[in-house]
């Protein structure tokens, strides 16, 4: 049977067989700035991003030009664009006290865990040695900051998300754009009855239905909520939780995503939206090249727009706060950092920016401006410009803040609560009890 | 008389040193992970903390504490079944109908054959296809045209045909390997035999219960105990179409371990788990051994 079931046992027996446990061993996570003979050498970077997107173009480049004047380097790019078998092998690496010389990693517990074991360099020391950290857009830094404020990783992206939606469809149903997340229920059903999809969602990958479960308690809670929530100091049986449950079971209830959706993968999600299928899509402005440009299908062209969330009645988080992430983080091996190592992230990290920049995306720095592809429409530069007008909170993706296991429970149980399978009520229990036994293993 | 004395020792010695490498690599490649799994199964670990001794911990939470393992284990049962039906039914019937074609064996054989030979990934992908609702699949769009329109349904995400959804691709994938198997012990069925019982006034039946079942009984045993323990290992079909979704409607117990293991970081939780699975499948091995000779001696 079943090679992978194999390999993976092997994996494991691997891991385990190489490892002693834990440990590891006399690092300094603190020393940014070691001294010493720069021996160029072949350093390998663990990550997870599109095998041809800008930023491995970027970065292949710029080690290529590091490799000229230093003879001898080479930067290993190694990526599994697929997250949940990149954090697989991200963990299996780490179990086996494995890690390469950099390595991508949200600011996840696992991550923090590493973090505190003294695995990775400090960020925010490495980023202020070069001279580099008050370039970085805040909102970015913060997003890879954990809990407690501490930076381990350094972002390479800068993105905002949006609700993309057809205006063209909107007005067939005759439906204006949500002023409240809690127009959106009877807004889809407005669609449904139109015959039109209301929100076209990738439910195969799961994250993405898993944002739609942070928007209210960002919006009446705030940022604070799933801080709280993950670590069993605040519970789905309170307001804020409550809240979040039913809209996720009325968003169900009125049909609100595509049928079938739990099976539907990201390009089925999208080609629903940019065929005219569908009236709305969430997604981020990494997708903007394929939404913003003539790239998009021309009978959709003109009808699309997007809005940011929609605030709530007591909302505490204001209109210009939402989803902005700056990407999965770079973490720098705390055990292998030598005097190449930082030499050559002085060198790349320098150059990066512009080289970002110059491909259209947003830098997650501000000492560059985006440029415009020549094929944009005008909506591109509209969706840039909402990065120079942010408010200071963001609301946070919950599967880079929950405990791995929590957050597996939560996927699933959402499906079923949209899905009109189980009821908010017993949506509450199953998760209030998986994060009480779970989160206290992960946040002692 | 030397040479013939002799001889038994050296092929002995020879066997023995010509086995040892592979009974070696098996010890190396099962027996150990087996074990390292049951030494495992008693430390609460997540890969790069320190080991914590549990004792039965571990045990106790799966048998009394975790309701996704009971649900795993039905799921794993249930999909156990629609594989067997699928392979074992499937493949007899295929096979005694492959004896008495006259033409074209070798072409039904092959195209049988086939779905073993494909990627598993393939499959899966294929089958994802088959069973979407937007865009419409095969199997909606045949339902539509032969007027069952009102069965269309987004097979995956419906969590009550979800588990059978799963299960089938597996179940058609080796229908055609066991049928090969099948169909090789029914060639083998003396010809007298049944010409003897067809002169006596035997029915089609009869002689099918009567003469062809026994006699391929052995390899009807192989053959089961094979699809069982693959059934029970079942693993990258569900987990490539649904991930055990949606909830945990296609939940195997090798999804959940896999879960536990890789995406939750509980190599302690999950080795028991795995300890569970080797346990079930030498059950159900020694379950099918008994039944099967028993009815042979009875």
């Amino acid at each position: 049977m079943k090679t992978l079931f194999r390999a993976a046992a092997v994996a494991a027996v691997t891991a385990l067989a190489l490892t002693g446990c834990g440990g590891g061993g006399s690092t300094n996570s603190t020393n940014v700035a070691p001294t010493g003979e720069i021996k160029p050498r072949e350093i390998s970077w663990l990550l997870s991003r599109p095998a041809d997107g800008a930023v491995i173009n970027i970065m292949k480049k710029l080690a290529d030009d590091y490799g000229k004047d230093h003879p001898g380097f080479k930067l290993n790019l190694i990526t599994t664009p697929d997250r949940p078998s990149y954090i697989q092998k991200l963990e299996t690496l780490a179990s086996a006290n494995k890690l390469p010389e950099l390595f991508d990693t949200d600011a996840t517990p696992f991550a923090q865990q590493l973090a505190k074991q003294g695995k990775m360099l400090d960020a925010e020391k490495l980023l202020k040695s070069l001279g580099l950290y008050d370039k970085y857009r805040p909102g970015a830094l913060d997003y890879q900051r954990f809990d407690d404020g501490s930076l381990y990783m350094v972002p390479f992206q800068y993105e905002l998300e949006y609700i993309w939606y057809n205006k063209a469809l909107l007005a067939k149903a005759g439906v204006a754009v949500p002023k409240s997340l809690d127009d959106i229920p009877a807004m889809c059903t407005a669609l449904r009855s139109a015959g039109i999809t209301p929100i076209a969602i990738d439910g195969q990958d799961q994250w993405p239905l898993e944002r739609y479960v942070a928007y209210q308690p960002f919006r009446t809670a705030g940022p604070d909520f799933v801080q709280k929530l993950k670590k069993g100091e605040a519970k789905f049986a309170d307001a804020a939780g409550q809240k979040t449950a039913n809209w996720m079971a009325e968003l169900g209830k009125a049909k609100c995503f595509q049928d079938g959706f739990s099976a539907q993968g990201y390009s089925d999600a999208q080609n629903q939206f940019t065929s005219g299928q569908a009236a709305m899509y969430n997604i981020g402005t990494w997708e903007l090249s394929s939404l913003a440009t003539d790239k998009l299908n021309p009978a959709v062209r003109d009808d699309i727009d997007f809005f940011t969330l929609p605030t709530t009645s007591g909302s505490v988080t204001a209109a210009n706060e939402f989803v902005s992430p700056s990407g999965i983080g770079m973490a720098v091996s705390a055990k292998t950092y030598d005097p190449l190592v930082s030499d050559f992230l002085k060198f790349a990290l320098q150059k990066y920016p512009a080289e970002y920049a110059a491909t259209g995306a947003l830098s997650p720095t501000t000492d560059v401006d985006t440029t415009v592809p020549a094929n944009a429409t005008p909506l591109y530069r509209k969706a840039l410009d909402q990065a120079k007008d942010l408010g200071s909170k963001q609301a946070m993706p919950w599967d880079t803040q929950l405990d791995p296991t929590t957050n597996g429970r939560l996927q699933q149980e959402l499906v079923l609560l949209v899905q009109g399978e189980i009821t908010p009520q017993q949506f509450t229990e199953t998760m209030d009890s998986t994060i009480a036994q779970n989160a206290p293993k992960f946040f002692k | 008389m030397l040479p013939n004395r002799m001889l038994p020792n050296r092929s002995r010695t020879s066997v023995l040193v010509f086995l040892l490498p592979p009974l070696l690599l098996y010890g190396a490649a099962v027996l150990f992970p087996i074990l390292q799994s049951l030494f495992l199964s008693f430390f609460s670990w997540n890969g790069i903390s320190d080991m914590e001794f549990v004792g039965l911990e571990n045990y106790l939470r799966m048998f009394t504490a975790d309701d996704i393992f009971w649900r795993a284990f039905l799921n794993a049962l249930l999909y156990l079944a629609i594989c067997l039906v699928l392979q074992l039914g499937g493949a007899l019937v295929v096979a005694s109908l492959l004896t008495s074609l006259r033409r074209g064996r070798e072409l039904i054989k092959t195209l049988y054959l086939l779905p073993a030979v494909i990627s598993t990934v393939a499959i899966a992908f294929l089958f994802v296809r088959i069973y979407s609702l937007e865009p419409v699949g095969l199997l909606n769009q045949l339902l539509q045209w032969i007027g069952l329109g009102s069965l269309e349904r987004p097979w995956l995400s419906d969590v009550n045909t979800v588990l059978a959804a799963v299960s089938t691709p597996e179940g058609w994938r080796f229908t055609g390997l066991y049928m090969l198997i099948i169909y090789a012990a029914l060639l083998a069925v003396p010809k007298e035999l049944e010409e003897a019982a067809v002169l006596d006034g035997a029915s089609r039946w009869t002689l099918f219960t009567k003469i062809r079942f026994p006699y391929i009984r052995p390899v009807w045993i192989t053959t089961t105990i094979m699809a069982t323990t693959y059934g029970l290992r079942g693993f990258d079909i569900p987990y490539l179409m649904t991930n055990g979704g949606p909830g945990q409607s296609s939940e195997l117990l090798t999804t959940y371990m896999y879960k536990t293991a890789f995406t939750s970081t509980d190599f302690g939780y999950a080795s028991t788990i795995s300890v569970f699975i080797v346990v079930e499948c030498l059950l159900a091995v020694g379950l099918i051994l008994f039944l099967l000779k028993r009815k042979a001696d009875a």
